[in-house]
C-alpha cells in the first residue's frame, strides 16, 4: 500500500476530506454523483433478481415437460417478472445512473440542471420496485412484459397485475423527469464555448435517449392508465365485447416500447464511442455521423412500432412499417462502421473495458442482422413470437446494452471510486461472459426457426438438445455475473489508487480528482477542443498540464501498460 | 514526460491496405456468405407449402447478404485487434484521423441499397403469399384456451355418395333440404396436396396466434375480430400447429403433440395425398358420424366430446388426452366427495352444471379457466343439450381412481 500511495499524498489527503460513508448512499441527497451511484447499485440489485428469475426459467426448460414449476401459470409469472425487471429496473435505470454521474462531469458542471428533481426521479424507483415484487404475494402478473389484453385484463384475476401496471407507471414518471433534466442540462450547462459538436458522444447519446423518453413515455402512461381502468374501474377500452379494441393496447404499447428499445441501447452506443476511442488512442471516426445517427435513430424509431404487430396488424399496413424498420438499419450500420474506423489504425489496449466494447461490437452486429430479417414481413410471418425473436432482442439488449454497461463500469469505476478494478478478474469475467452469452442466445435462433414459440413451459421433445445447450450456457452466464459483482466490491478493498485520469482520456470527467470533490472541479475546468483529439501535440500538452495540476495517475494503464500493471497487481493492498 | 512528439507521423497500417488484400477479403466474404446461405434447409423445418418455398428463398438471400456482412464486420474487428494492438512499451497514440467523407458515404449508401433491394423483394413475396385464392377450401378455426378446433361445413353437394337419408336425424335433414350447410368440428385441420386452404379464425377468449411452422405462416387470432390466412400445401404429411401468442398457463400445450404411443394429439395439419383420400379417410367418415349418430348415448358422448376443445386442458386416458391445466377426467364419475361439497343429488346433475357453469363449483384454492358452454345456438361456445346429455353419459362411465 505504502509504495502505491507514496507518490500521491495530495490525492490521499483530498480523499480523506471528501470521503463518503456508506450510509450517505442511502440518504436523500441532491449530489448527482451520489444519485448516479444510487441508480447503479439499485439497478445491479434488480439485475440479480431478474437474473435469478431467468435461471429458474432455464431450469424449467431443461426438459420438455413441467418439472420445476407446478403449472404453466407459475412459469408465465417467472418470465413476466424477468422481462419487466430487466427492462424497467435494470437497463433503463442503469443507463440513467451513468448519465447522472457523467453528464454534469463531462460538461464541467457542478450538478444537473434540477438537482432536487433528479433526486426525486431516483427515489421513485425503489418504491416502484418494491410494489412490483410485492405483487408476487397478491396474485402475480403473468401476462408477459407486453401484457396484451384481454389476457392482462379480463383473464388475470390477481391484484399483482394491477400493481405491475402501477409500478411501471411510477417508473415511467421517473424516466420522464430524468429525461427532462438531461435535456435541460445539456442545453444550458455546457461550459462557455463548448458547441454541441464538441460534446462527448455519450452526451449526444443521452440527449437522443432523453428526447425519446420525453416523447414516448407519456404514451406508455396513457396506455397503462387505460389498462388499470379496465382492470379496476370496469371500463372496456380493450374489451371488444363492449366496444373496445385489443389492438388499441398493442399500438399504444409498442409506440412506447419500440422507442424504448433505443432508450435501452443508445446510451450503450455512447459508452462505446468513449471506450473504443480512449482505449485505442484514436479519435472516433466520423464524429458528426455518430452523433447525428443517434438522433436519426431516435426519430425514425417513432415510425416503426407496428413491426411488432406484423401478425396482428391489418395486412395492408404491414409494408409501410417494413420500410421504416428497414431504413433504421442504415444509421445503425453507420455507427458500426464508424466504430471499426475508430479502432482501425489505433493503438489498441485490450483492457477489460475495451474487451467488453469489442464484445458489444461483435455481438450487436448479429442482433442488427437478425433485426433486418425480422423487418422483412414474409420471414417474420414464420419467426414472429418465436425463440428467433427472443434471440434477436437478447443480442441487442445483452450483447448490446449489458456488455456496454460492463464496458462502462470497467471504464468509469476508477473515476467513481478512485480505485482501479482488478484487470485480471475483469478479463476472466469477459471471456466467460462472452462465450457463455453466445452459446446461450445463438442456438435460440435455430429453435425459433425450427418451430419453438416463445413463452412456453413445455415444448416438443425434439427441441431438448438445443434447449439444454441454451440452459447450461445460461447458468454459466449467470454465474459469470458474480465475477464482476465480486470485482466491484473486492477492488474497493484492494484500494489500487487510480488517480485522476488513468486512461489518459480527454473528456472533462477525467480533469478532476477520482472520486471528484463535492462540487466536481477545483475552479472552472478547461475543456479540450476535441474530446477525441488523440495523437495530436495539443492533446499531449493538455494531458501534461492536467497531470501537473492534479497529480499523476496510477497505474499508468495507458502508458507502458502491461509492465506497470504486472508490478502493481501483487502489491499487498492493505487487506 | 518523455512522450513521442509525433507518433502520428508514422501512419503505419492505416494506408497500408493493398489491392490484393481487398480482393482476398472480398472473395472470403462472398464465399462465406454463400456457404452460410447454403445452410438454410438445415435450419428450417421441411418446406410444406407453396408459400414456404418463397419465404425460404427470401431467407436464403438474406442469409447470404447477412453472412457476408457478418464476416466483413467480424473480420475487420479481428484484423484491427491483431494488427493494431499496442506493443509492449508503446506509449504513443494512433494517428489523428477524424473521418473520411467518401468512406462514410459508401457505408451509408451500400446498406441503404441493400435494404431497399430486400424491401422490394420482401414486398413481392408478401404480395404473393397474401393473395387469397378463389378455389380455396374454407375452414373455420376457433382458438380457445388451450386448444384449437376446426369447423368444416357440408351442403347437400358435399354429402357422401349413397347417403341414406332415412337414417339422418330430422333437424339435420331439414337444414340440408333448405339448402343450408351443416357443420361439424374436429381437433385437426385436414386438407390435401396442392389444395389452397383459407382459414377464418376467431377466438373465444384471449388472443392466440395460429402458426404452422411447416407452412411458414402465422396469423394472430384477435378477440372481437375474424382474421384469415391462406396457404397451399405442396407435400402430404403431418405438420404441427402451434399457438404463438401467450394465452395463459396452458399456452405451451396449445400445440400438436405426439403421445407416448406415437399417436397425434392436439392440433395438427394433416395433408392427404389426394382429394379422394381426404374424402374417404376423413371427410366422409366424420360427416357420417353426424348423419348417422350412434343410438347409444355413451358412444355418442365419446364421439361428441372429441369435437369440443376439452383436450387442451384435461387429461383423459381413454382418449389419450394429456392436458394439465384443468382437473383430470380419469375416474371423474367416482369422485363422490364432490357431491357432498356441492350439494348435488347425483353425479349426472353435478357434471351437467359443471359444464354449463364451470366457475360455480370450484375446488377451494383453484381458479376457473374454463368457459361456459351455452345452450343457446347464437351464443359463443354453443353446446346443444343433446350433446351435453351424451357427454355426461360418457363421462359417467369414467370410474376408478
Amino acid at each position: 500500500m505504502a509504495t502505491v500511495t507514496a507518490p500521491l499524498p495530495g490525492i490521499q489527503a483530498h480523499e480523506e476530506k471528501t470521503k463518503l460513508r456508506i450510509s450517505d448512499y442511502f440518504k436523500w441527497t441532491v449530489d448527482h454523483k451520489i444519485i448516479g451511484v444510487q441508480y447503479m447499485v439499485t439497478s445491479l440489485f434488480f439485475f440479480i433478481v431478474g437474473g435469478a428469475l431467468v435461471m429458474m426459467v432455464r431450469w424449467e426448460l431443461l426438459t420438455p415437460t413441467l418439472d420445476l414449476v407446478q403449472n404453466g401459470t407459475q412459469f408465465n409469472q417467472l418470465f413476466t417478472m424477468h422481462g419487466t425487471i430487466m427492462i424497467f429496473l435494470w437497463i433503463i435505470p442503469m443507463f440513467a445512473g451513468f448519465g447522472n454521474y457523467l453528464v454534469p462531469l463531462m460538461l464541467g458542471a457542478k450538478d444537473m440542471a434540477f438537482p432536487w428533481l433528479n433526486a426525486f426521479a431516483f427515489w421513485l424507483i425503489p418504491p416502484a420496485g418494491v410494489l412490483m415484487i410485492l405483487g408476487y404475494f397478491a396474485g402475480q402478473a403473468q401476462a408477459g412484459w407486453t401484457s396484451y389484453p384481454p389476457l392482462s385484463t379480463l383473464f388475470s384475476d390477481g391484484d399483482g397485475q394491477t400493481m405491475w401496471a402501477i409500478a411501471i407507471h411510477i417508473l415511467g414518471l421517473s424516466s420522464i423527469l430524468g429525461g427532462l433534466n438531461f435535456i435541460v442540462t445539456v442545453r444550458n450547462m455546457r461550459p462557455e464555448g463548448m458547441s454541441y459538436f464538441q460534446m462527448p458522444l455519450l452526451i449526444w447519446a443521452i440527449l437522443a435517449t432523453s428526447i425519446i423518453v420525453v416523447m414516448a413515455t407519456p404514451f406508455l402512461a396513457g396506455g397503462l392508465t387505460l389498462l388499470i381502468l379496465d382492470r379496476v374501474a370496469g371500463t372496456a377500452f380493450f374489451n371488444p365485447a363492449e366496444g373496445g379494441d385489443v389492438l388499441l393496447w398493442q399500438n399504444v404499447f409498442w409506440f412506447y416500447s419500440h422507442p424504448a428499445v433505443y432508450i435501452m441501447v443508445i446510451p450503450g452506443f455512447g459508452i462505446l464511442s468513449e471506450v473504443l476511442s480512449t482505449h485505442s488512442r484514436k479519435s472516433v471516426f466520423g464524429y458528426r455521423a455518430i452523433a447525428l445517427s443517434s438522433l436519426v435513430i431516435a426519430l425514425v424509431g417513432f415510425t416503426v412500432w407496428a413491426h411488432h404487430m406484423f401478425t396482428s396488424l391489418m395486412p395492408s399496413l404491414r409494408i409501410p412499417f417494413m420500410l421504416t424498420s428497414m431504413i433504421i438499419a442504415v444509421p445503425t450500420g453507420i455507427k458500426i462502421f464508424s466504430w471499426i474506423g475508430t479502432i482501425w489504425g489505433g493503438k489498441i489496449r485490450l483492457t477489460s473495458a475495451m474487451l467488453f466494447a469489442l464484445g458489444f461490437l461483435s455481438m450487436f452486429v448479429i442482433g442488427g442482422i437478425s433485426g433486418v430479417m425480422l423487418a422483412a414481413v414474409p420471414f417474420d410471418l414464420h419467426v414472429h413470437d418465436t425463440y428467433f425473436v427472443v434471440s434477436h432482442f437478447h443480442f441487442v439488449l445483452y450483447g448490446g446494452s449489458v456488455l456496454a454497461i460492463y464496458a462502462g463500469l470497467y471504464h468509469w469505476y476508477p473515476k467513481i471510486t478512485g480505485y482501479m478494478m482488478d484487470e485480471r478478474l475483469g478479463k476472466i469475467h469477459f471471456w466467460i461472459t462472452y462465450v457463455a452469452f453466445f452459446f446461450t442466445f445463438f442456438p435460440m435462433h435455430l429453435l425459433g426457426m425450427l418451430g419453438m414459440p416463445r413463452r412456453v413451459a413445455v415444448y416438443a421433445p425434439e427441441f431438448q438438445t438445443l434447449n439444454t445447450i441454451v440452459s447450461v450456457s445460461a447458468f454459466v452466464l449467470g454465474i459469470s455475473t458474480f465475477i464482476v459483482l465480486f470485482n466491484l466490491v473486492y477492488s474497493l478493498y484492494k484500494k489500487r489508487v487510480a488517480g485522476p485520469n488513468p486512461w489518459r482520456a480527454l473528456t472533462l470527467e477525467w480533469a478532476t480528482d477520482s472520486p471528484p470533490p463535492a462540487h466536481n472541479f477545483h475552479g472552472d475546468p478547461v475543456f479540450f477542443s476535441n474530446p477525441y483529439g488523440y495523437g495530436t501535440e495539443a492533446a499531449y500538452r493538455y494531458l501534461e498540464e492536467q497531470e501537473k495540476e492534479l497529480g499523476p495517475s496510477y497505474p499508468k494503464t495507458m502508458e507502458p501498460s502491461t509492465q506497470a500493471m504486472a508490478h502493481a497487481a501483487p502489491a499487498p493492498a492493505g487487506d | 514526460m518523455n512522450l513521442p512528439k509525433s507518433s502520428h507521423n508514422q501512419t503505419q497500417g492505416s494506408a497500408g491496405i493493398s489491392l490484393v488484400w481487398v480482393i482476398a477479403g472480398g472473395v472470403i466474404i462472398v464465399v462465406g456468405g454463400f456457404l452460410i446461405s447454403l445452410l438454410t434447409p438445415a435450419i428450417l423445418p421441411r418446406a410444406g407449402s407453396a408459400q414456404s418455398v418463397l419465404i425460404d428463398n427470401l431467407f436464403q438471400v438474406m442469409l447470404f447478404i447477412s453472412g457476408a456482412i457478418f464476416i466483413l464486420v467480424e473480420g475487420l474487428l479481428l484484423l484491427s485487434v491483431l494488427r493494431y494492438r499496442a506493443r509492449k512499451g508503446d506509449r504513443g497514440d494512433g494517428p489523428p484521423i477524424y473521418g473520411n467523407a467518401t468512406l462514410e458515404l459508401v457505408w451509408t449508401l451500400i446498406p441503404a441499397i441493400i435494404v431497399a433491394v430486400l424491401s422490394i423483394y420482401s414486398f413481392v413475396v408478401w404480395s404473393q403469399i397474401e393473395t387469397r385464392p378463389d378455389n380455396a377450401q374454407e375452414v373455420g378455426v376457433v382458438g380457445q384456451r388451450f386448444a384449437w378446433t376446426f369447423n368444416y361445413e357440408a351442403t347437400t353437394d358435399d354429402l357422401p355418395p349413397n347417403v341414406d337419408m332415412s337414417r339422418v336425424p330430422e333437424d339435420i335433414a331439414a337444414t340440408l333440404n333448405n339448402g343450408e350447410a351443416i357443420s361439424f368440428s374436429y381437433p385437426q385441420l385436414h386438407t390435401w396436396v396442392n389444395q389452397p386452404v383459407t382459414v377464418s379464425m376467431e377466438t373465444q377468449d384471449v388472443i392466440h396466434s395460429f402458426w404452422i411452422p411447416g407452412m411458414r405462416m402465422k396469423q394472430d387470432v384477435l378477440s372481437g375480430r375474424v382474421t384469415t390466412m391462406s396457404f397451399t400445401p405442396i407435400e402430404s404429411g403431418v405438420f404441427r400447429i402451434v399457438c404463438a401468442e401467450l394465452c395463459g398457463g396452458g399456452h405451451g400445450e396449445m400445440a400438436g403433440r405426439v403421445t407416448e404411443d406415437g399417436d397425434l394429439a392436439g392440433a395438427w395439419l394433416i395433408v392427404h395425398a389426394s382429394e379422394q383420400e381426404y374424402l374417404e379417410q376423413f371427410y366422409y367418415p366424420e360427416l357420417e358420424k353426424i348423419l348417422y349418430p350412434p343410438e347409444d348415448p355413451v358412444l355418442l358422448g365419446r364421439q361428441e366430446i372429441q369435437n369440443y376443445p376439452c383436450s387442451g386442458c384435461h387429461t383423459l386416458s381413454d382418449l389419450g388426452w394429456t392436458g394439465t391445466t384443468g382437473p383430470i377426467l380419469d375416474g371423474v364419475a367416482s369422485r363422490t366427495a364432490r357431491l357432498d361439497a356441492t350439494g348435488f343429488a347425483t353425479m349426472s346433475e353435478y357434471l351437467h352444471d359443471s359444464i354449463r357453469q364451470p366457475g360455480a363449483y370450484l375446488v377451494p384454492g383453484f381458479n376457473n379457466l374454463m368457459l361456459q358452454f351455452n345452450p343457446e345456438p347464437d351464443h359463443a361456445n354453443y353446446m346443444p343439450d343433446s350433446d351435453l346429455d351424451a357427454i355426461v353419459a360418457y363421462l359417467l362411465t369414467q370410474t376408478g381412481n
